[in-house]
């Protein structure tokens, strides 16, 4: 039964911000969260895992305070991330991520299906608002079409649904030389000095 | 207008490129159905209920002469010779092909064209007044705006899978000619005291299911800010807007769900934080776009009365020049320079907003002679020629009639907004354009009509809209009861200024009933009209009691459907 809350990619698509995409073996395990309640699952110590946001709310946060738990232990071996769901408001739980940021590796955001576009804002604020630099990974009905928008929104890695042409998804970021506007990954494309490199302020 | 730069073009033949290999997955099965139709949206490609349909974009309805080739071109090589001006100023055809499309778009991208984002859950084209830059009633030329953000909406990552799709309007003139306040966001540019250019946002308007007017939710926001306001718009919408149920997935629902003071306080809040980023517009970028749209190379001429016009004519020519001149033509920032609007809307024969190939050259021909070489499309899916020399307007009138175009029935009965429809449209309930020719044939006489005066009549074949029927001072919507095409009847719908969102005047009518409905309906407001009162008038002046018992008076129960349709 664990088999079913758990998804375990066999790669995934890493593309850090100032650096180029590739295939690499995939190291975090992806729970579900789904039929344990409070109770942590079985996974062997090593395997790094994303939980649940929600359950790290309700759960996870109250376990890791025992430094004796295996939440503890998980972060000391920086072995336990969260991964948001696409309805989890990050921005009322400021402080739970502001916290977070010194614990996880790596965090997670989640599409339910694939024309779901609600984790690219969710990764957006994680960059622009929580100044998040470690990796946001994409999860879920992830694929090929949607990683220009997700490479640009926040994203720096993906667990691609295995069905996906690996081939054809690392070819999918030189398809664009320019864009038109600002993203966490690049800044408008700009003729030769046509752009101040201060933006106007606004008084309002 | 706006000639691309590297960047544009770029950006454009690199989209031609990448949707190539989205339509070569999808025919070697790599790419299903259900996860290709989402891309193709996004560039414009239906599937209707006989071929796809390609939407290309006519930002803001702006259009050169050389671009107007092409659309011929495409019409007579990829088409079946004709294409069909929409309500939101693009074109859209017909009879496409999959596997041709991508050459399609390669074809549109060396005249500067594209289909990005002409559907799909994103942001749409960006429509604006077809008279932006020449209007005698303006008071900022919308179009540099419209096209800063147009680049800035142009495959933008964050709100590619918005919960539905998203329109923009853009106007800047004293009369609103965009219909601003049934758009997601319409966006008001004035100047302000300082003589800054600043801009009042209104949001959560809309038609479809649920139409509703949009909400005052910012004023006086300068214009260099919109991308920076406007991203914390949109991702309060991306995050919070409704996907459960796709009719109450549009911006309206949360808007209304919130309540505008809400929801615009919700955008303060998330603004708060980005509002003075990067993603704002500098002032060399609007020097760069707005020098784009300075004035051509107007001759200095004087003003010539109509009455002058008209005298100029032979006498055999006189009675119908004049009306051409009084529906046709329009007033100009400029002495001697009037707006021609081309009539899409001969009786009978085509369906509105439809020009052939040979129309389309000929036009083109035209712009290049008679205005600077560029055109406008209205969202009333009409052509515009939109710097024409009064003194050169006659010989215009003479050359355009062999196009058969210059039917003077602009703003009245005939100049029928109507949706493709069940003859094309598979979301369709109802046929629009059978509905439409019965209406232009009952009432082909042109005294009768001019006698009328300004009405406005729009069809739409589903509950989407696409008609805009709910602004229209008569509306027709198609609905579908156990599997036969009914019409319902709003009154009172009106754009501009005074927009107003039509009521219902009760069950609908079998098809071939709607001709005489009509007539019984505008028998009504001439019996009542005083003087010079247009219809809207009389209608507010009596409500819907008069028009509504008419319209049911001696009609068998047969030819009206049941309640609740």
């Amino acid at each position: 039964m664990s088999q079913s809350v758990m998804q375990n990619s066999k790669n995934v698509l890493l593309y850090p911000k100032d650096g180029k995409p590739s295939i690499i073996a995939n190291e975090w395990l992806i729970w579900n969260g789904t039929d344990h309640g409070q109770t942590f699952p079985e996974i062997e110590r090593e395997q790094k895992v994303l939980v649940p946001f929600q359950w790290w709310l309700s759960h996870g946060q109250a376990q890791a305070k025992d430094s004796d738990s295996e939440l503890a232990r998980r972060i000391q071996n920086q072995t336990i991330g969260v991964w948001f769901a696409a309805d989890d408001d990050v921005l009322k739980h400021a402080e739970v991520i502001a916290a977070g940021k010194l614990i996880w590796p790596v965090v997670g955001a989640d599409f339910p299906i694939f024309r779901d576009g609600r984790s690219f804002s969710t990764a957006a604020l994680l960059r622009e608002r929580f100044h998040w630099a470690g990796e946001i990974r994409a999860i879920g009905d992830v694929l090929i079409d949607q990683l220009i928008q997700g490479a640009r929104s926040g994203f720096d890695s993906f667990a691609l649904r295995a069905d996906q042409n690996r081939d054809v998804a690392l070819k999918q970021f030189d398809l664009f030389t320019v864009t038109t506007q600002n993203s966490w990954r690049d800044r408008r494309s700009q003729l030769n000095g046509q752009l101040n490199s201060q933006a106007i302020k606004t008084s309002q | 207008m706006y000639k691309y730069d590297y960047i544009d073009q770029t950006l454009v033949n690199e989209r031609v490129t990448q949707f190539k290999d989205q339509v070569e997955r999808r025919i070697d099965g790599s790419l299903p159905e259900e996860e290709f139709r989402p891309l193709r949206l996004q560039n414009g490609l239906y599937h209707q209920r006989h071929a796809y349909m390609l939407r290309v974009a006519i930002p803001y309805g702006l259009l050169s002469s050389d671009q107007l080739r092409t659309l011929a071109h495409i019409a007579n090589k990829y088409d079946r010779g004709y294409g069909h001006f929409t309500t939101r100023q693009n074109i859209q055809f017909n009879w496409i092909k999959l596997e041709e499309s991508p050459a399609i778009l390669a074809d549109l991208a060396k005249v500067q064209m594209h289909a990005i984002q002409t559907s799909g859950n994103c942001i749409r084209n960006i429509t604006s007044d077809a008279f932006a830059g020449v209007a005698a009633d303006e008071y900022v030329d919308p179009r540099p705006v419209c096209e800063l953000l147009r680049q800035w909406s142009t495959l933008h990552p964050e709100f590619a899978f918005l919960p539905r799709k998203f329109k923009f309007a853009v106007c800047g003139a004293k009369e609103d000619r965009t219909i601003l306040l049934c758009h997601d966001v319409g966006i008001s540019l004035k100047k302000n005291p300082q003589g800054e250019l600043v801009a009042d946002i209104y949001a959560g308007g809309g038609m479809g299911r649920t139409p509703i007017l949009g909400s005052l939710i910012k004023e006086n926001l300068p214009w260099n800010i919109l991308p920076s306001y406007l991203t914390a718009l949109l991702r309060v919408y991306n995050r919070f807007g409704r996907r459960d149920n796709i009719y109450k997935a549009r911006i309206k629902i949360l808007v209304k769900a919130l309540g505008p003071e809400e929801f615009a306080r919700q955008v303060e809040g998330e603004w708060a934080s980005i509002k003075d980023g990067d993603d704002n517009f500098q002032q060399s970028e609007w020097d760069r776009v707005a020098n784009h749209f300075t004035k051509p190379a107007y001759k200095s001429a004087q003003s010539i009365s109509t009455q002058d016009l008209i005298d100029g004519v032979p006498a055999n020519e006189q009675v119908a020049f004049a009306r051409w001149l009084e529906r046709n033509v329009k007033a100009h920032q400029v002495a001697g320079y009037a707006s021609v609007i081309f009539s899409l809307k001969p009786h009978g024969s085509v369906a509105p907003g439809d020009a052939t190939t040979e129309q389309m050259l000929a036009i083109a021909d035209l712009a290049d002679q008679y205005s600077f070489g560029e055109l406008r499309v209205t969202h009333e899916q009409n052509l515009v020629l939109a710097d024409v020399e009064q003194s050169k307007l006659l010989e215009l009138w003479h050359k355009a009639k062999a196009q058969n175009v210059v039917l003077p029935n602009i703003g009245l009965l005939t100049d029928i907004i109507a949706c493709p429809g069940g003859d094309f449209c598979s979301l369709a309930n109802a046929k629009s354009l059978p509905i439409a020719k019965a209406i232009q044939e009952r009432f082909d006489d042109l005294d009768y009509l001019h006698d009328l005066g300004e009405i406005s009549l729009n069809i739409s074949g589903c509950i989407n809209s696409c008609g805009h029927h709910h602004v229209g001072n008569i509306g027709v919507l198609g609905v579908d009861k156990d599997g036969e095409e009914w019409y319902q009847i709003t009154l009172g719908g009106e754009q501009g200024n005074h927009a107003a969102i039509g009521k219902v005047i009760g069950p609908s009518f079998g098809a071939e009933q709607i001709p005489e409905v009509m007539a019984d309906i505008i028998d009504t407001f001439v019996k009542h009209r005083t003087a010079d009162e247009a219809f809207i008038e009389t209608y507010r002046r009596l409500g819907v009691t008069p028009f509504k018992e008419a319209a049911y008076l001696n009609r068998s129960k047969e030819n009206i459907a049941g309640a609740g349709v």
